[in-house]
């Protein structure tokens, strides 16, 4: 029997430790090399979230709208959100161009006639003759869809007798202010219609109560013509929308992905712009806020089916809809509200809700849509969507830099092609969108941390802004602290370097900072400022060296 | 022996073996990308190697199934809750409806109650006629009730306790059209009905009326009348549905012609109705209110039947006393209802009614009157309330309403 200790013993044993290793460093290497994605790619921060797969294959589908209704009312609400962040951002903490966003307002200068104009690439309506081709598909507002004079097909819409100029005005404003905001929107124009001048295609139908199809007659216009406001002359105001290009698909869910378009990876509750709705929503009081009021496309780009999906129907915003104005608790309360139905049932009413004491001026113009009483974080639409509750501070921080982007002369000239008669109605909504612009910058601008553009010289003098107190929602901190780090972009590992601090929006880099092209420096900024405690909270910064000095690569702000 | 005896140069072997499966497993793996762009589109590229069609799931194929049948004129058959005769206690039932144009439908339908009210009929409505102004229908049927009650003639010389019943058999057929010139607002009804009424004993734990009447003590006991019944009612309305409205008024006089074939049992009656919905506080509440007078008209040789005279008491009038408490010539019946309307599908309400019965129009006055008050929920839709459950209360005790109607 042989001596454990024996030399050749040791040498086995030192032979096995040797192999394994090596095949511990196998087994790193094996995963290091399956892992390897660096935190920040050489074209970060991405501009556009490129379609790269052909979705021509994607096919029309029917969202039922009472399921969706349903399941959002009374399904989504009882889900925790799960406080993701967007998944759609780009690495500086901004959303790229897609095929549901492009970045308009806030990310460039937006003139007033690029406002104004909006997604009107096209000619108006050329309403001296309307000719119905179908029934209004969706929706109980009355409307249909009509060729003009020229022949281009048009959706048309009416205003409500009780609100004359109400849901057209709203359509023509919101649709330009989504625009402005990023969304894909519809064209659409004020215009106007006879019914001397109407006439009924011979292939419009119209569906029965007893599931047949017939054709539509002329009583039928009339009894759409009867729901809709008339004008002195017996014309009616009406809201034309231009055809979408591309073979429609139907509306988009706001969760979840179409599973018959390859380019749509990211669920879309966790996309930031629909998570942002929650606050473009709540400046407009965009209160149906369903999958029914939205669109998906197919078109050819760069010879590949492209899906683009499209806030189609924004009509119903600020305090009226096409059947008259909103409910009282439209934009307060959901459709249903548990919490809200045991309230006024145990208190018979007498516990009131906010919106029972709001004071609306009287334009029915307007409708039910004021700014005093107006709350963004406790605005609700009437059906709640998972993005809606996905929606984070740093999500609601980016929304409310948008809203603070549109100055008052913008607003105001936007609200102006809402083609209103009386001026005080005109004055009025602008006076509105005004007020809740800032109350939404006042609350979420200052709800985290708003440290923003972050620029870095090559002279190591750090600079920034600070969107609360830019706006005057704040007064400025008492300090801002900047913790130095090298950072390395192949393991995430940052490495303090040293702390530095300032009372005003900059801050001069410690020595020490990395030189080499190519390496990177994260910077954790925060500001200590008694009345808002959550700003302590950093807001962590990267930067690049480049030959020519430090470029942002990204940008995260905890919630 | 040592199994794990090696020679020493096997680990560089073996570690050289090891690095160089490594890099064929880098090699082989899929290439970690080298832009955000690229990680994208492999993404993208990885999705789509599965695409697919939306496929609902179970839940929202059966809700879209039930809106085909609902919306699209696929539903034939239906529940059908309204009971023969008032009185009838729980009623279950169905129909089969069919359109026969692109509008109008037949539809028949029974209802059966555990107290055996039975009721059969078949009506053929025609719901868009005039360019929408008007509304056509047709029924004709046969009903049973087999014991209702008579608790005597009068308001406050009649008692709950000298119940008595009857039952009867009746065939009918009608025919009815209303109209609205402008659409809205205006309305005009007219009616013809031709019926019989077989007045039969009662059933039930009561005694039946020709055990506690006779002829003389009670007009009409044992008469079978063959009625041509005529009517017509001029109103205004403008609530948004009779169904369930939150605001709006309805303000009609309807007049009947009873004519009995052979002229015993003939008589006149007159409905004024008023209703008016206010809504309070954006919504919050609304008050309702609700004031009906009933009155007929009989030569000196003519009678009204017993059965016929207008009554109060039940879920549609006295809430708190049971049906057909209280019957004589006239009557007159007021309710306000305080709702609170808990959401858009959901209401509340407290209610009082106050009403009499009485022998001479000129006491439909305020005067002793017979009043009971309560509470009720409702589920509703924007135009019709498919259910009613109330409490009401008064000095005859407790009752329980169940209805698929609105109050009023």
């Amino acid at each position: 029997m042989r001596s454990r200790r024996s030399p050749s013993g040791r040498a086995s044993r030192r032979a096995l430790a040797a192999t394994l290793g090596a095949v511990g460093v196998f087994a790193i290497a094996l995963v290091a090399l399956r892992s390897a994605e660096p935190k920040f790619f050489p074209d970060d921060p991405i501009a556009r979230e490129p379609d790269t797969q052909d979705a021509s294959g994607a096919v029309p589908w029917d969202i039922d709208l009472f399921y969706d209704l349903s399941y959002n009312l009374f399904v989504t609400p009882r889900r925790a959100p799960a406080s993701v962040r967007a998944q759609n951002v780009n690495t500086i903490d901004e959303v790229p161009d897609s095929s549901w966003f492009t970045n308009r307002i806030g990310t460039r200068d937006l003139t007033v006639e690029e406002a104004v104009r909006g997604p009107i690439v096209g000619p108006a309506p050329v309403p001296s003759t309307w000719t119905i081709t179908r029934e209004k598909s969706a929706g109980a507002a009355p409307g249909f869809t009509a060729r003009d004079a020229n022949g281009e097909t048009w959706f048309v819409s009416f205003d409500a007798p009780s609100n004359p100029e109400g849901a057209t005005g709203a359509v023509v404003v919101s649709t330009k202010i989504f625009w402005a905001l990023g969304y894909n929107q519809v064209e659409y124009f004020i215009t106007e219609m006879h019914p001397d001048r109407i006439s009924i295609a011979d292939t419009a139908t119209t569906k029965r109560p007893s599931g047949k199809r017939s054709r539509l007659d002329r009583d039928d216009l009339n009894a759409i013509l009867e729901r809709a406001a008339r004008s002195a002359d017996g014309s009616y105001r009406a809201a034309a929308g231009r055809l979408l290009p591309g073979k429609v698909l139907g509306g988009f869910k706001y969760q979840g992905t179409r599973p018959d378009d390859p380019n749509d990876i990211v669920p879309h509750e966790h996309r930031r712009e629909l998570r942002a709705l929650r606050v473009f929503g709540a400046w407009a009081n965009l209160t149906d806020m369903k999958a029914g009021n939205t669109l998906d496309t197919i078109v050819t780009e760069n010879g590949r089916g492209t899906v683009r999906h499209y806030l189609q129907d924004v009509g119903s915003t600020f305090g009226v809809g096409a059947e008259g104005p909103h409910d009282w608790n439209e934009g307060w309360e959901y459709l249903f509200d548990g919490r809200s139905t045991v309230r006024k049932l145990l208190s018979f009413g007498f516990a009131f809700s906010p919106w029972q004491t709001a004071d609306y001026d009287n334009y029915p113009a307007v409708g039910r849509f004021e700014g005093d009483a107006f709350d963004p974080q406790s605005w609700k639409p009437r059906v709640p969507t998972a993005a809606y509750f996905a929606m984070r501070d740093d999500d609601a921080f980016w929304a409310a830099r948008r809203v603070m982007a549109f100055s008052d002369t913008l607003i105001r000239a936007i609200v102006k092609t809402g083609a209103y008669a009386d001026p005080r109605a005109e004055q009025y909504l602008g006076d509105v969108l005004i007020k809740r612009r800032d109350r939404i910058g006042r609350t979420y601008l200052t709800k985290i941390n708003p440290v923003v553009d972050p620029v870095l010289a090559a002279s190591g003098l750090l600079a920034f802004g600070n969107a609360a107190v830019q706006h005057g929602f704040a007064t400025a901190p008492r300090r801002y602290t900047a913790v130095w780090s090298s950072f390395d972009n192949a393991t995430g590992e940052s490495s303090r370097i040293a702390e530095t601090a300032s009372q005003e929006e900059r801050v001069q880099a410690p020595s020490g900072l990395p030189a080499a092209v190519g390496s990177f420096v994260r910077v954790d900024l925060s500001a200590e400022h008694p009345e808002h405690p959550a700003w302590a909270r950093p807001v962590q910064v990267y930067f690049r060296r480049q030959a020519s000095g430090w470029s942002l690569v990204g940008l995260e702000r905890q919630p | 022996m040592n199994r794990f005896a090696s020679p020493p140069w096997v680990a560089p072997i073996v570690g050289a073996l090891l690095l160089g499966a490594a890099l064929d497993a880098r090699a082989q793996s899929p290439p970690a990308e080298s832009t955000r762009a690229a990680l994208i589109a492999a993404r993208q590229a990885d999705k789509a190697k599965s695409v697919q069609p939306y496929a609902p799931n179970k839940a929202e194929l059966w809700v879209k199934q039930l809106e085909e049948q609902f919306m699209g004129g696929g539903l034939r058959w239906h529940l059908f809750f309204e009971s023969a005769y008032a009185g009838g206690g729980f009623t279950l039932g169905g129909g089969y409806r069919t359109f026969v144009g692109s509008f109008s439908t037949i539809d028949l339908r029974g209802s059966w109650t555990f107290t055996n009210y039975k009721r059969i009929e078949a009506e053929y409505r025609a719901p868009r006629l005039f360019n929408r102004r008007g509304v056509f229908s047709v029924i004709g049927g046969w009903r049973e009730a087999t014991q209702v009650g008579f608790y005597g003639i009068g308001t406050g010389n009649t008692s709950k306790d000298d119940r008595a019943n009857y039952s009867f058999q009746q065939p009918y057929l009608s025919v009815a059209l209303d109209v609205r010139p402008t659409r809205r607002f205006f309305l005009l009804g007219g009616g013809l009905e031709f019926t019989e009424w077989n007045q039969r004993p009662g059933q039930g734990s009561f005694p039946s009326v020709e055990e506690v009447y006779t002829p003389e003590t009670l007009p009409g006991l044992n008469a079978s009348p063959t009625y041509v019944h005529t009517q017509g009612t001029v109103a205004l309305d403008w609530r948004d549905s009779a169904g369930y409205t939150r605001r709006g008024g309805y303000y009609g006089v309807t007049a009947h012609d009873f004519a009995d074939s052979d002229d015993t049992y003939s008589f006149r009656q007159v409905d004024y109705e008023a209703i008016q919905h206010l809504p309070l506080f954006r919504d919050a509440w609304v008050l309702s209110l609700r004031g009906r007078v009933q009155t007929t008209y009989a030569d000196d040789d003519e009678v009204i039947p017993f059965f016929m005279l207008p009554s109060l008491g039940g879920g549609s009038s006295l809430r708190g006393f049971t049906s057909w408490r209280f019957r004589d010539r006239h009557s007159l019946l007021l309710s306000a209802e305080w709702r609170v309307l808990a959401n858009s599908f959901l209401d509340t309400a407290l209610f009082y009614d106050a009403g009499k019965v009485t022998s001479s129009r000129s006491d439909l006055d305020l005067n002793g009157l017979k009043s009971n008050y309560g509470i009720g929920v409702r589920l509703h839709g924007p135009a019709a309330t498919p259910l009613r459950v109330e409490l009401a209360k008064s000095n005859e005790g407790l009752a329980i309403v169940f209805s698929a109607k609105a109050a009023f």
